[in-house]
């Protein structure tokens, strides 16, 4: 793959790893199932960024891929006894081609008609698994006693942790090649981009693929993980909003913003609890969000781009500053 | 011969208004046709229509004596046709090298993942329309009118046209910037560069047409040298309103 990626980025990669590999060791098990969930968020708010993020299809369906996902992994294997080495990559691509399903209303309208219809494509999945077949999907209490792929937070942190930084570097390297240029390219003017003799429908195709297929990933492990699954939590407008909160918090179109975003909107919550036990605490963080937003629309990854600019630009003042004294 | 472009008997309707109504024109290879009219004749929709953004109600858009009618935008921009905007559109949060890279993107996802861009290709273009490698790292919204149309030039050219359809190329520019755009059209037409030119600065189009093709109402009411459509009646009536 033909990638803009140097040094320092592989180096910035190695240290967040080495860090995030060393903090079972040094944190309380509460504090490392905090940061799978966080794990887990980023993965959707990932998979959410390479749709939305990139071609500015606002997605407000998300849920409904990561929902076909978890259950797809849950039927297969509570209901039908088959492996989880197989009902996961099963589930992945159940997901991918209701993917496709998602991107039809892609090719003829965008904006906030296109949200609306995602939306529509949630509550119809919450309607769905409640009335369809409940005596596969659980109905309205859905499935518990799913298979779980390991026990204690030591283990599910490494590998929800492994999971997400896997689809980290590979999301972020993709953004990296002409193609996620390309894709940039559609979020800002996709007429520009056909005019520029490019098949956006080709293109817009693999971004909600890649973005499926990681919604697929995250919500057949994250059933793996809780053991139990529900509609109702599962196709819920506050999960959405968390999913783009967190995209938007750290920064749409850079991935690792939402990674940044996860972890930041996660432990936001989880610190405010023991202040504020009930749903105030959403008001907190809409807050924050909103404060955020007017200080700095691009989020968290611009501010730190931008303290990063200055911190690097500043040897070169005193340079100039040595040289003129 | 077989012209390079030919729109033969287009028609297009918008509901019940035709904005292009049974229009025939020849484009031959190499040459720069003006295509002028009052506002609302129809100009820009001929461009949509040669290029596949509207598609034709009838008649035929032929390149190279191959009918391109059918065929979507991004097909018909591989065959070697291509258009400017009276707007420029640029991509507007990434630099100049990449809104020129765009241009050079082959149209194969597995090529635009496994090879990385060519900046040679895209300084060469941008040094083409008259950019300086400095330039290369500006963003859109620090780039002038003029720039603007010289990016949205390069662009463009980046994938490799055989006629270039330029739409209201002066508008909005001082007359600096006229005179940067008229000689960069004069050289790629030295080159041998085909265009199709609509403005309504027609002082600044004169020089750069061989001959002039004149619409209103969606229909060529005039065609030939530009002295002599300018000195027809209709279109006089057609500018002047009588």
């Amino acid at each position: 793959m033909a990638a803009d990626i140097r040094l320092r980025h592989v180096l910035l990669w190695g240290l967040f790893i080495a860090g995030m590999c060393l903090l079972p060791f040094v944190t309380t098990p509460g504090t490392l199932r905090t940061v799978i969930f966080a794990n887990y968020l980023a993965i959707f708010a990932m998979s959410w960024d390479f749709l939305t993020g990139r071609t500015g299809y606002v997605s407000f369906g998300h849920p409904f891929l990561i929902g076909i996902g978890a259950y797809s992994t849950a039927i297969l294997s509570y209901r039908f006894g088959v492996p989880v080495a197989i009902s996961i990559p099963a589930a992945v691509l159940i997901t991918m081609l209701a993917g496709t399903l998602f991107f039809l209303p892609a090719l003829r309208i965008r904006g906030s008609y296109f949200a609306l219809v995602t939306l529509a494509f949630m509550e119809l999945m919450y309607q769905l698994v409640q009335v369809i077949r409940p005596d596969i999907t659980g109905g309205t209490r859905g499935i518990s006693g799913v298979q779980t792929l390991t026990s204690g937070a030591f283990n599910n942190f490494y590998l929800s942790f492994a999971l997400m930084v896997v689809i980290a570097i590979v999301l972020w390297t993709l953004t990296r090649t002409r193609l996620g240029t390309a894709l940039s390219a559609i979020g800002m003017n996709e007429e520009s981009v056909r005019g520029s003799g490019l098949n956006t429908t080709k293109l817009k195709l693999f971004s909600f693929m890649v973005s499926a297929c990681v919604a697929g990933i995250g919500g057949a492990f994250y059933v793996h993980y809780l053991g139990s699954i529900a509609p109702r939590a599962l196709f819920d407008i506050n999960f959405l909003f968390t999913i783009i909160v967190a995209a938007l918090i750290g920064g749409a179109s850079t991935i690792i913003g939402p990674m940044a975003g996860a972890f930041f909107l996660t432990f936001l919550l989880e610190y405010l609890r023991p202040v504020l036990p009930g749903s105030e605490r959403y008001f907190i963080y809409g807050a924050i969000a909103l404060v955020l937003y007017m200080y700095q629309p691009k989020g968290l990854y611009a501010i730190v781009e931008d303290l990063a600019g200055r911190v690097r630009r500043k040897p070169t003042q005193d340079t100039v500053r040595d040289r003129a004294a | 011969m077989t012209a390079l472009l030919e729109v033969d008997r287009a028609v297009k309707r918008f509901g019940g208004i035709s904005a292009v109504n049974d229009l025939s024109f020849k484009v031959e290879a190499g040459e720069s046709l003006g295509l002028i009219g009052p506002n609302g004749a129809g100009k820009t929709t001929v461009f949509s229509l040669i290029m596949g953004e509207h598609r034709l109600n009838s008649g035929a858009i032929r390149l190279n004596g191959t009918d391109i009618s059918a065929l979507p935008t991004y097909e018909r921009i591989k065959r070697g046709v291509a258009r400017t905007y009276q707007v420029p559109r640029p991509f507007s949060e990434i630099n100049v090298a990449e809104n020129i890279r765009v241009g050079l993107m082959p149209d194969s996802l597995r090529l635009m993942l496994t090879e990385g861009p060519d900046p040679d290709a895209e300084l060469e273009l941008a040094r083409s329309v008259g950019f300086g490698p400095a330039d290369l790292e500006r963003k859109p919204s620090q780039l002038s009118m003029g720039d603007l149309r010289k990016l949205e030039l390069a662009r463009t050219l980046a994938t490799a046209p055989q006629i270039i359809l330029l739409d209201e190329v002066f508008a909005g520019l001082t007359v600096g910037e006229i005179a940067q755009i008229s000689d960069l059209i004069a050289r790629k037409r030295a080159e041998g560069m085909t265009f199709v030119i609509v403005s309504h600065d027609l002082r600044s189009l004169q020089p750069l047409i061989d001959r002039a093709v004149v619409m209103t109402f969606g229909q060529v009411i005039a065609e030939g040298s530009f002295e002599s459509v300018m000195s027809d009646e209709k279109v006089r009536a057609a500018y002047l309103g009588h």
